[in-house]
């Protein structure tokens, strides 16, 4: 059996904060107390830094817009994962970028690269008017 | 986040506190040691809790606004999830990081007397 | 944060608890911004929190048995210097006008309406459809 915690959230930068902290209160519940503190701590910093550039790229990309727009964040508890899908109504984009190169000194499009490099799976989906991120990462 | 500045010589030790994210980062960006061209800084991020990639962003756009990209911008004392996000994306290349503020201090100030 | 709707829907399980009370106390932090690192801030945001949990915890509490799993929903808003939170679930009607428990009869339960209208400014509760929902408000 799965459960399902969903949070909305104005899609504004100060609320991308709130979303990593939930997603890492959710993640420390569900890694369990059987685990190593090293790799729970691994576990829940990974999960919550991945939430964290998702909802940060989409609400950066919300804020460019006039209107205002909900994001809405679903986390899925199963037995073997935790999976977090990001849905939003901003323009589409694609996941498929690849990393910048460290010798020009960038300051931005790291997110994707880390979401790739901590979670098991990432996947991107156009659904209507909406973007879909989700991400799962095993336990 | 909690920016607290001390200086040791030429030097500035900034110490960042708490959460590097799209909500702190304009602080540490506008920083008036950070964004001064001239002024080496040692970055101790001893307490700081979490960081992404905006955040990392942050520092290597402090990196970019020194005269001396070796070292204008010295890291110390991070803990393993900040050094996560320095490891996955490779910017641990563009620092120099040690373990301990002194001793990025120490480093900072021999660098840059070689070049005064 | 201004006239913004936060929402947090949790399955209605005891586990959950710790989400709903962490999730509040982050909320209470964005609001209060940089006196979170003041007394006066941490005691805001403690008090939050801790009237969320307990709200939380009385709506777990009693869930009904459903085949359909119950949820309870928090919503977060601020206006006008008040943080306002909203728990909804869909239990039996109650009251919360309920007698404050004798001390004297070393009681184990019935705190929770007790502090939660100790620590913040405003509680009220209406019964909407087959709804419950208690609001709360604290005041920055």
């Amino acid at each position: 059996m799965s459960s399902i915690i969903t949070l909305t959230l104005p899609g504004e930068i100060m609320f991308a904060r709130l979303a990593s902290q939930t997603a890492s209160s959710l993640a420390d519940l569900v890694i369990g107390e059987n685990r190593e503190e090293s790799a729970k701590r691994k576990f829940c910093h990974a999960f919550e830094l991945a939430v964290s550039e998702a909802v940060t790229n989409s609400v950066t990309h919300a804020e460019e817009f006039d209107a205002p727009q909900m994001l809405t964040v679903t986390f899925e508890f199963e037995p073997r994962q935790l999976t977090v899908s990001v849905r939003d109504a901003n323009p589409p984009f694609s996941i498929d970028k690849s990393a910048p190169d460290i010798e020009s000194y960038p300051v931005h499009g790291f997110g994707l690269k880390i979401i790739r490099e901590i979670m098991d799976q990432f996947t991107y989906r156009r659904d209507g008017d909406a973007n879909i991120i989700t991400m799962s990462k095993s336990l | 986040m909690n920016i607290t500045e001390t200086s040791n010589g030429a030097i500035a030790i900034v110490a960042i506190e708490g959460r590097l994210d799209a909500l702190s980062a304009p602080e540490l960006r506008n920083n008036r040691s950070v964004i001064d061209p001239e002024k080496t800084v040692v970055l101790n991020l001893e307490k700081l809790d979490f960081m992404n990639s905006t955040g990392l962003g942050a520092i290597v756009g402090a990196l970019n606004q020194k005269l001396q990209p070796d070292f204008g911008i010295v890291l110390s004392c991070m803990n393993d999830d900040v050094r996560s996000v320095f490891e996955i994306t490779n910017v641990q290349k563009l620092f120099h990081i040690f373990d301990d503020t002194a001793a990025a201090v120490e480093f900072a100030t021999t660098r840059q007397g070689a070049h005064t | 944060m201004n006239n913004s709707n936060i929402t947090l829907t949790l399955p209605a399980e005891r586990l959950f608890a710790r989400v709903a009370r962490q999730t509040a106390s982050s909320v209470a932090d964005l609001v209060i911004g940089d006196d979170r690192h003041e007394p006066a801030g941490r005691d805001f945001s403690h008090a939050f929190e801790l009237a969320v949990s307990e709200a939380f915890t009385n709506s777990v509490t009693h869930a009904r048995e459903s085949a359909t799993p119950q949820v309870v929903k928090l919503t977060f808003f601020f206006e006008q210097r008040q943080l306002v939170v909203s728990v909804h679930d869909a239990n039996d009607p109650f009251t919360i006008e309920t007698p404050v428990p004798d001390i004297e009869s070393y009681p184990e339960n019935g705190f929770g309406l007790l502090i939660i209208r100790k620590v913040m400014d405003h509680v009220t509760y209406r019964r909407e459809g087959n709804y419950n929902i208690i609001s709360m408000s604290k005041t920055l």
